[in-house]
């Protein structure tokens, strides 16, 4: 199907509950290819489990995933995809460069190591023990982890949260800067100035995508002039 | 110091048990489990070293001794003859037998000497010594039935011992040395890989190991090769410590120890990886230490011989991987077994097939946990 071509992901009509907690109820989205994406929604609204449904680490009750142009669950296709935990998941007992490499290595891809660190800006702490680094240089170690096999599609579970405002600007030219070089970004948040640096935005809540587009959309859909009176007036009288 | 902010702790930690069975049932289930083990082992007819009594003795005294070898609390013996005798000692069914010559009694009243044979298995010094104290004590109160004869002195015992395997310079540090080399290396091997797997889990690598094209395949295998390559290291210094430092008895092939080991540490790593999946945890995995060490330090013949349990607790330590462990090393540095003796061949295909099923459950619980 060559309409699949341009997207880099498609989820069609996802339904997953764990036990009696329905976690997504319904959801789809496409990922243009080379867009960034911004999953905004408050927490326990589903954010997490959708990035897992891509990574086929969870598999939906209803529904179905493909990712870059294969149906999910497929190993083949993970190598291409780079994935950000919600919180730093590192070895803390191994240093930088080491976490880096072991990450690379999984990936069969450890020809950039330096270039993935200058990326982050933690050329000069390439030796210091994970377990010793700030909050903030954890999280570039690991977004360094996540791009170091150089994917076409990154996954980011909010990787901005409890980042200091610099380096979150830094951060988002860092996803703009990925994103013009061709990869796609599926960013969660649930913080909505962020989101105004996002081409693309769908509002989750209660595992339901509640609406989707640019930003500019988004407030003119709701009538009101910021996204967050946008997100508010669109997940009003939204049944549990 | 107020009682109300200490008994808000106290009050705190009930209501934690409350939310932890699995603690709550290690806490008052475990120590009974272990103490009943104890009780069978040790009162349920299990414990005494099983004793063949050849009685070729002419006279009437033989006879007398052998009743009361029979009736004695120390050992099981049982009257058998003398070719039962010598294929049950090398079928590992007999501690020893003893044989009553045939002039036993004549000896025993014309030249005042007893002179009774033992023959002893010998790689269990506390066997060993449990038989000739037995057979001393029949000795005595079979004397004690005679009609006493004024002027008469008591009968001298020279006792004729041969052994085996091993032998009297055996002692209790021979006998449990190969045992424990086999339990040291296996709980440590055990416990490590646990809650290094474990930590994987907890700090959230995992799931980004999942969500890498690496296989549950190559996961399992890869922690089993460096976990085993480290248990090997930890194998071998216990092993040249034993023999050389300790200077634990050895008559067999230093080379087969270390293949015993090595199949062993393959083991402990797979089970340490299949029991982590079932914790959350580090603090349930840590529970599993004592569910895994108790029976098996208790049932796998460390302590008291598998042949001396009850019919049913051998069936219980024939299914844990240590038994065949400590037979197969107990075998090799005491009796000398090389790679052709049966029993050897036996523990080793066990210990191979534990392996393997150990293997295969890591691989399937990791990807069933996943899901
Ligand atoms: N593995 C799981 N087991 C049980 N419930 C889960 C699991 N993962 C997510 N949930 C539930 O699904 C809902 C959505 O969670 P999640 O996707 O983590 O939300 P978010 O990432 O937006 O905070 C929550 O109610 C959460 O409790
Ligand atoms: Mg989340």
């Amino acid at each position: 199907m060559a309409a699949q071509e341009d997207h880099a992901a498609e989820v069609t009509g996802v339904v997953k509950s764990f036990g009696r907690q329905a976690a997504l109820q319904g959801v789809s989205l496409r990922l243009r290819r080379g867009e960034v994406y911004g999953l905004l929604g408050p927490n326990g609204s589903g954010k997490t489990t959708l990035i897992r449904c891509l990574l086929g680490l969870v598999k939906p009750d209803a529904g179905s995933v493909r990712v870059l142009g294969r149906l999910m669950p497929d190993l083949n296709v993970l190598s291409r995809i780079g994935y950000m935990t919600q919180t730093a998941a590192l070895y803390p007992d191994l240093t930088v460069l080491e976490n880096l490499r072991f990450f690379a290595a999984i990936n069969g891809a450890e020809a950039h190591l330096t270039e993935a660190l200058r990326f982050v800006d933690l050329e000069d702490r390439p030796d210091s023990v994970v377990a010793t680094l700030s909050g903030g240089m954890r999280t570039r170690a690991s977004l360094a982890c996540a791009i170091v096999h150089r994917p076409e599609l990154l996954l980011l579970d909010e990787p901005t949260v409890g980042v200091d405002p610099q380096l979150r600007r830094r951060l988002w030219d860092q996803f703009r800067e990925m994103a013009d070089g061709g990869t796609t970004l599926l960013i969660s948040s649930h913080v909505m100035d962020e989101a105004e640096r996002c081409q693309r935005l769908g509002l989750i809540r209660f595992g339901r995508l509640l609406a989707e587009g640019t930003v500019e959309e988004l407030k003119e859909q709701a009538g009101v002039e910021k996204l967050e009176d946008a997100f508010l007036q669109l997940s009003a009288g939204e049944p549990r | 110091m107020k009682p109300r902010r200490v008994l808000a702790i106290t009050r705190r930690i009930f209501a934690q048990f409350r939310h932890d069975r699995r603690t709550l049932a290690l806490l008052f289930v475990v120590p009974l489990v272990i103490l009943s083990l104890l009780y069978y082992l040790l009162r349920g007819g299990g414990g005494q070293p099983a004793v063949g009594v050849v009685n070729l003795d002419n006279g009437p005294l033989g006879a007398v001794v052998a009743r009361q070898l029979e009736s004695s609390s120390q050992v099981k013996a049982s009257q058998i003859d003398l070719t039962t005798a010598q294929s049950r000692l090398r079928d590992d069914r007999l501690a020893g037998y003893i044989v009553l010559p045939t002039n036993f009694s004549s000896d025993a009243l014309q030249q005042g000497v007893l002179r009774p044979e033992v023959h002893l298995e010998g790689s269990q010094p506390a066997q060993s010594g449990t038989v000739l104290q037995a057979l001393s004590q029949s000795l005595l109160a079979a004397l004690g039935t005679l009609p006493s004869q004024p002027g008469l002195r008591p009968p001298r015992l020279d006792l004729r011992v041969t052994y085996l395997y091993g032998g009297p310079q055996l002692d209790t540090l021979d006998y449990f040395g190969g045992a424990f080399i086999g339990l040291v290396v296996f709980f440590l091997v055990f416990v490590i890989t646990c809650v290094a797997f474990l930590r994987e889990r907890s700090q959230g690598t995992l799931e980004r190991l999942m969500a890498s094209p690496l296989r549950r395949g190559e996961i399992v295998l890869g922690y089993m090769l460096g976990f085993t390559i480290l248990a090997l290291i930890q194998a071998a210094e216990v092993l040249l410590f034993s023999l050389y430092v300790l200077k634990v008895h050895n008559s067999g092939s230093v080379l087969l120890i270390f293949a015993f080991e090595a199949l062993m540490a393959l083991s402990a790593v797979n089970l340490g990886i299949f029991l982590s999946m079932f914790a959350r945890t580090e603090f349930q995995a840590v529970q599993f230490i004592p569910l895994v060490v108790a029976p098996q330090l208790l049932l796998s013949g460390v302590i008291f011989p598998v042949s001396s349990e009850p019919t049913w607790l051998q069936a219980v330590s024939r299914a844990l991987p240590l038994t065949y462990v400590v037979d197969g090393l107990r075998d090799v540095m005491l009796k000398g077994a090389d790679l052709s003796w049966a029993a050897i061949q036996l523990d080793a295909a066990v210990l191979g097939g534990f392996c393997v099923l150990m293997i295969v459950a890591a691989g399937a619980t990791l990807r069933r946990r996943v899901a």
